[in-house]
């Protein structure tokens, strides 16, 4: 993973960089936003983290300038100033995440490998998670090399909540996207399928959760 | 305030109304006897004329035989009698006398009663004749010699005197009343108007509050108040000032602290997850959790300085939202920190309309999962809900853990206050925020026990937006 990390807060900017670099990452820093759009085109990141205050041009001018120069490179905003109207700036700018100081840092790390996660899986029909892997053209799924027996609307499902890996995705989601149900299908019909799924992909180091009321989450067997 | 304020000090308005009223009530009785005595004394001097006509007829007819000595007669018919003493109303009497006083023709009562009247001069004497009271007129006529006067006298009874001067009661009176009347009405009136600018002042003044200290309206307002209520104005500037430079303060601080506070919470998670010594585990875990907490703390100051700042003056526009959409957006936040506390956090949403500030009531409902998170303890079931009932749209976080003492509930409400067996980290101003974000939204806000008996739910009820 090759971030780089626009902060002119140099402790921070520290702090992240070696917390990065402790998980194998490749961690650049600039203090300014200017020289970030040549930078760009220079190396060849996986994503941006880029604080709004800064000297000189501020953050949202430098998400401007590079999605001005045709990048979809993944941007996260950090923000200290005020959350409220920074979020509604910064996503409007083209951002495709945000995070508010002071952060933690499994938080950040986290929402960084989301956005890469979701955007190599807008280039690659290759979806994985731990070692759960799914292949969208063939709609098969492997943990390592073994197949995993899915039925045609688990693949659905299951494509779909690799797709928004860390997301509560809302029960009602799922209704729309299976082929022959609707609002009315009952809860306990899908709930049935999920815990057949469950049983399917968790040796594959994965968790599929409910969330009471409103849905279900998939996420690396580690997270908590 | 007001009634305490009354009771001792004077009133304006008392004191205006007594200028006003005490002289009218004192010269409308003087102008109403003015009136009285002007508009009778025509009536009677015409009342009077009239006797001098009926004397002056009279003294026509008195015959003076110049012989000597002189012989006063009054060839006097009965018919001339009759139509002199008719009158519509009164009785009329007359009397004349030779210069001897001896009595000519007429009633010798009525002789006796008038008075010396000098040749060619006359009386008028009121007297009671026959226990009746009359009005009278003498006359001296010159009959004879230059010493010789006869008396004639005219005399009748009271009721076309009575009834002008009745008259001219009534008309005095009415006047009085038709001045009197509508002058106090427009005193009062006037008075009332004159002082309904500083009434609204006060009213206005009454409504403001701490978070809303919002100039007095002077439009309207009489030279005389409009100077004190621009000196209330400039107080109310200077405290507006000194308030937002607080919150100012206050935000910039929460500001200033944001980006240390990274890097403790940073490198507090880092260093904890590295290889150390076990010496300094304990003290890395008591730096991470005081990192985590100063964070929170920083925010929250900053949520309550914007909830208040938004109180005096709103930044951002009202928008149309759904508490459900709005929970299941925040679902994604508060899920992790809920698991790792080992509390189940779950969700019953139905759809619950209102108009609000989004970030704001997420920063509500966030510190509602928070308190949930930090006091209801492992294990415990947390359920977030949203409702319509009955024109409100409702939003409530439950939990099954040990509750809160009846008798501490409302306390909780004030800010770093804490119930007794508070546990976790928190900073006690949870709830003083979701009180403040309520209180913004026009939202009422209630502590009680869980359905079942236990725990505690937090019920938040909206004004419920109408759809479009």
């Amino acid at each position: 993973m090759h971030i780089l990390l626009v902060e002119d807060d140099e402790p921070l900017a520290l702090s992240l960089a070696t917390a990065m670099r402790a998980r194998g990452w490749r961690a650049d820093v600039s203090g300014r936003g200017e020289p970030v759009p040549s930078s760009l085109l220079k190396d060849d990141y996986d994503a941006l983290v880029l604080d709004i205050g800064l000297p000189g041009i501020d953050g949202l001018e430098t998400l401007k300038r590079i999605r001005a120069q045709g990048s979809f490179l993944p941007v996260l905003m950090l923000t200290a100033r005020d959350a409220i109207d920074d979020r509604v700036a910064g996503l409007e700018g083209g951002a495709d995440d945000y995070l508010v100081k002071p952060f933690a840092i499994s938080e950040l790390l986290a929402r960084i490998r989301a956005l890469v996660r979701r955007h190599e899986f807008r280039r690659s029909e290759l979806l994985a998670l731990a070692a759960l892997r799914f292949d969208a053209t063939a709609r098969r799924a492997y943990i390592g090399e073994r197949p995993v027996a899915l039925s045609a609307r688990e693949c659905i499902v299951l494509q779909y909540l690799l797709l928004k890996t860390g997301q509560i995705v809302p029960r009602e989601q799922f209704a729309a996207l299976i082929p022959g149900w609707d609002a009315g299908t009952s809860d306990n019909a899908l709930e049935l399928l999920m815990s057949r799924l469950r049983a399917k992909i968790e040796p594959g180091g994965v968790r599929l959760r409910t969330v009471r009321g409103l849905g279900y989450l998939l996420e690396p067997a580690t997270a908590v | 305030m007001t009634d305490s304020a009354d009771a001792g000090a004077s009133s304006l308005r008392r004191v205006l109304l007594v200028w006003l009223l005490v002289p009218l009530v004192a010269l409308v009785p003087l102008t109403a006897l003015l009136v009285y005595t002007l508009a009778l004394r025509p009536a009677l001097d015409a009342l009077d004329r009239a006797l001098t006509d009926t004397a002056v007829a009279l003294a026509q007819i008195v015959e003076v035989d110049q012989g000597d000595p002189v012989r006063v007669s009054l060839p006097l018919s009965e018919q001339t009698a009759k139509a002199l003493r008719a009158d519509l109303i009164d009785e009329t009497v007359f009397a004349v006398g030779d210069p001897q006083r001896h009595l000519l023709a007429g009633h010798s009562e009525l002789l006796a009663l008038a008075p010396v009247v000098p040749a060619g001069q006359w009386r008028f004497f009121d007297a009671a004749l026959e226990g009746r009271p009359v009005h009278a007129a003498a006359h001296g006529h010159p009959c004879g010699g230059s010493e010789q006067v006869c008396t004639i006298v005219v005399a009748e009874t009271l009721g076309k005197q009575d009834a002008a001067k009745r008259a001219a009661l009534l008309g005095a009176l009415v006047g009085a009343a038709a001045i009197a009347l509508p002058l106090v009405g427009l005193a009062t009136l006037a008075v009332g108007r004159a002082l309904r600018p500083l009434r609204r002042a006060a009213a206005d003044v009454e409504s403001l509050t701490p978070q809303r200290l919002e100039p007095v309206d002077a439009h309207g307002v009489p030279r005389e108040i409009a100077g004190f209520v621009h000196a209330l104005n400039g107080l109310l500037a200077r405290l507006r000032l000194a308030a937002s430079a607080q919150r100012a303060f206050v935000s910039d601080a929460a500001h200033q602290l944001r980006t240390p506070l990274a890097v403790m919470r940073v490198e507090a998670a880092e260093a904890l997850a590295a290889q150390h010594s076990p010496d300094v585990h304990a003290s890395l875990e008591r730096l991470h959790a005081a990192a985590e907490r100063g964070s929170r703390l920083a925010q929250q100051l900053l949520t309550l300085a914007r909830a208040e700042g938004m109180t005096v003056a709103p930044t951002l526009a009202l928008q149309s939202l759904d508490l459900k959409s709005l929970a299941a957006a925040v679902a994604d936040r508060w899920l992790k920190p809920s698991l790792e506390a080992g509390q189940d956090l779950g969700f019953d949403l139905e759809p619950a309309p209102v108009k609000g500030y989004a970030p704001l009531l997420e920063e509500l409902l966030g510190n509602l999962i928070h308190n949930a998170i930090e006091h209801a303890g492992h294990g415990a079931r947390v359920t977030v809900r949203t409702r319509s009932s009955a024109g409100c749209a409702l939003l409530s976080v439950e939990d099954d853990g040990p509750g809160v003492a009846q008798e501490e509930i409302e306390q909780l409400w004030q800010r770093f206050r804490r119930g007794r067996d508070a546990r976790g980290s928190g900073s006690g101003l949870g709830l003083a925020i979701v009180a403040d974000i309520a209180r913004l939204h026009g939202a009422s806000t209630t502590l009680a026990p869980g359905e079942s008996g236990r725990g505690l739910r937090v019920l938040v009820s909206f004004p419920l937006a109408l759809p479009g």
